[in-house]
């Protein structure tokens, strides 16, 4: 019982940092499928820095874990521009630049870990060992019965994502920025009106989109596999825009939502472990939070009100 | 793309002779797209120059690896003509699904599905018909059939899902190419697997689509039934969308859904439509994929074909003869990197960064066009006109 709750949260939290991120892109008005490739570039990123920097000064990959984090936040907000300068200064079409994005960071991302490992570290692999990440557990707190397993061998980047979803859910709601994104996504002619420069307040939104992302991108390499190799391009960030559709653009209905694909996944396993099943049955159990997706978009699709003016280029001149 | 831009703000001259070069509207349709490549080249020629290698010289190895010029020596039943029928049997199946990405583009719908729904159909044309020993004038069609009726199904059902459930036909179809790719590999590997390629069990001869090992000439050839199909397919289609009825009720759905639906048009039905050809053009690549191209189906993988698919169609513009084109060139690109980094050292996973790359471009090629038409006024730049000085 425990597993599934500590294997959960650790799926559910990165899912739910991207789908914030994937908020802000959305609620400005850009819609933003790139989460995907955000994320990998993101996490490809910081744990590529960190890498080098751990064997050009021999520093012991552990304690370079915030560093990584950190890092991975600047590369999905680097990427993220290619997003925000396709979508805002080139009036690209937002569902290709998203896709788009998504494919060129896959190959690029694949290209250059195997030629940086190569050249640098003269190994022929696509990954980038990143090291475990520490754990800990909360005393007192971890042993109350159910909810104590919340408390248990927490991932440092479990804390930091709350952090951040807290005070990125502050920033949205309650600061004169937040409500100006807000309304760029809704009706970007009065915030024009307003005199609030509309681009600049959205390329910021796509910006904080990637930083985001590329936060769940390190954490998902951190839990999942203690390195970074393709196999991140899981899906994850679509499920974190479908995390966030059910959430109805809301930050707190998409904490539930990802909440759900999180224990979902950790329960699929935890009953195919207890049941024996042998490992060609975990591809089964594998399509679970994506059939979730389906189900739960056929009931929640109608009824929600996505941010009006999404996906569409702001135009000056229109009435 | 920031460096071009530099580049172009810096040399007004460059930026003439670029405008001038990319000629009116007409001629932009081609020109464009050229110009987009040559891009992609010149920044992966960047790329591999800062690796340390010859660019034109890893480049000219690509066009060898694909039977465009002659390679040095040839192993025995071999020769230029051998490879670049190789390159017509990869370019087939690639022709078909950009078809099917191109069908929904134009009926404003994205079907980034095109891998799951090419797994689906060659599955499903695996296990009736490649395992079922039937002749092959009977089973080279049903082959097709299959295709096309799983792949259309699939298809359809992600736009009854847009229609019916308003869910995002991006999403669905990926959370569609993610259950296909488990489930089936699930399958395979619990009833189809050959233990030794660890890949399904081969299909039987008479149910590929290609003719494997044909001895003309004192050659061992591969010839591709399926290019001839997909080349009478793509000119049908073309005609389809711009003379037939339907094919102008999917563009107008395209291209304004309110005004179609004023129109008397049934939006919602027209949408599923276009999604269930488009699903159909991707069975038959799935089916010449893995019925064709190869004969067997690797577990657990998705066919990268089905995103460079979208970097074809948005190069060809959605035109299916556009399509031919540039399927041609992104194959090339695909089929010759594997030569390329054998002989050059340089890593065959560029060939998917310049694919990327074209995608990248080509997704702000409206922009372009744009910019062409402000700076015509700019220039004073009229068409059939020499440019002033």
């Amino acid at each position: 019982m425990d597993t599934i709750i500590i294997d959960g949260l650790s799926f559910a939290l990165p899912l739910f940092i991207m789908a914030i991120g994937g908020i802000y892109s959305e609620r400005s008005g850009v819609t933003n499928l790139a989460i995907e490739g955000l994320q990998g570039f993101g996490a490809f990123f910081g744990a590529l820095f960190t890498v080098l920097i751990a064997s050009f000064f021999n520093i012991p990959l552990q304690k370079l874990l915030y560093l990584a984090l950190f890092l991975s936040m600047l590369g999905g907000m680097l990427f993220a521009m290619i997003h925000a300068l396709l979508c805002i200064k080139f009036k690209a079409n937002q569902v290709i630049s998203g896709v788009v994005i998504n494919i060129l960071a896959m190959s690029l991302t694949v290209f250059l870990t195997t030629q940086i490992n190569s050249m640098v570290f003269g190994e022929m692999s696509d990954k980038f060992q990143i090291g475990t990440s520490p754990r800990f557990t909360i005393g007192g707190l971890a042993d109350l019965p159910v909810v104590g397993a919340i408390f248990k061998s927490i991932y440092p980047f479990e804390i930091v994502i709350i952090f951040i979803a807290i005070l990125a859910a502050y920033l949205l709601n309650k600061t004169k920025f937040g409500l100006r994104l807000k309304a760029c996504g809704d009706n970007p002619q009065a915030v024009d009106a307003a005199g609030v420069n509309v681009s600049r307040v959205r390329f910021i939104a796509v910006m904080i989109s990637g930083a985001l992302s590329g936060l769940g991108g390190i954490a998902f390499a951190y839990s999942i596999s203690t390195n970074f190799s393709p196999a991140i391009y899981m899906g994850y960030g679509y499920l974190a825009i479908a995390a966030l559709i059910f959430g109805n653009w809301k930050v707190l209905p998409t904490l539930g939502a990802c909440l759900l694909f999180g224990f979902a996944r950790s329960g699929g396993y935890f009953i195919a472990y207890i049941l024996k099943m042998s490992s060609t049955f975990s591809d089964l159990i594998m399509i679970l939070p994506y059939v979730l997706t389906l189900l739960l978009l056929m009931f929640f699709s109608k009824t929600n009100r996505p941010p009006r003016a999404l996906g569409e280029i702001y135009d000056k001149g229109k009435r | 793309m920031k460096n071009n831009k530099k580049e172009k703000a810096k040399n007004k001259g460059i930026k003439k002779a670029v405008f001038k070069l990319l000629g009116d509207e007409k001629r932009q349709k081609i020109t464009i797209p050229i110009f987009l490549i040559f891009l992609s080249f010149f920044v992966a020629s960047i790329m591999i120059l800062m690796l340390g290698k010859n660019p034109l010289a890893a480049f000219y190895n690509l066009f060898q690896g694909a039977g465009i010029f002659p390679k040095a020596s040839y192993a025995g039943y071999k020769s230029m003509l051998t490879d670049f029928l190789t390159l017509l049997n990869y370019m087939t199946p690639l022709v078909f699904a950009s078809l099917a990405v191109a069908v929904a583009l134009k009926g404003g719908l994205f079907n980034i599905g095109v891998s799951g729904q090419m797994l689906l159909s060659g599955y499903f044309a695996t296990i009736i018909i490649g395992y079922s020993g039937l002749d092959a004038f009977l089973a080279k069609p049903l082959v097709l059939v299959v295709g096309i009726i799983a792949g259309g199904m699939l298809g359809g059902l992600v736009g009854l899902l847009k229609y019916r459930f308003n869910i995002n036909e991006v999403v669905s179809s990926i959370m569609f190419n993610y259950i296909i790719q488990y489930v089936l590999s699930f399958f395979i590997h619990s009833y189809h697997i050959d233990p030794v390629s660890r890949q399904s069990a081969n299909v039987s001869h008479a149910s590929r689509l290609t003719l494997t090992n044909v001895e003309l000439f004192g050659l061992k050839m591969d010839l591709s039934i399926g290019f001839i199909i997909a080349i009478v397919l793509a000119i049908v289609l073309k005609y389809f969308l711009d003379r037939s009825r339907i094919g102008f009720e999917i563009k107008a759905v395209g291209s304004n859904s309110k005004a179609a639906s004023y129109a008397g048009i049934n939006v919602g039905k027209t949408m599923v439509f276009t999604m269930a050809l488009s699903g159909a053009f991707a069975g038959l690549a799935g089916v010449t994929y893995y019925l064709g191209y190869y004969s067997s189906i690797q577990p657990r993988v998705l066919p990268s074909m089905g995103f460079d698919a979208i970097a074809v169609a948005l190069l060809g513009s959605a035109n299916p003869y556009g399509i031919i084109a540039s399927s041609f060139i992104i194959s090339i690109i695909d089929k010759g990197s594997t030569y390329m980094s054998s002989i050059a050292g340089v890593r065959q996973e560029i060939a998917s960064v310049i694919t990327g790359l074209i995608l990248l471009f080509s997704a702000s090629s409206s922009y372009i066009e744009y910019k062409i038409r402000v700076n015509k006024d700019k220039f004073g730049y009229e068409p059939g006109k020499e440019l002033d000085k």
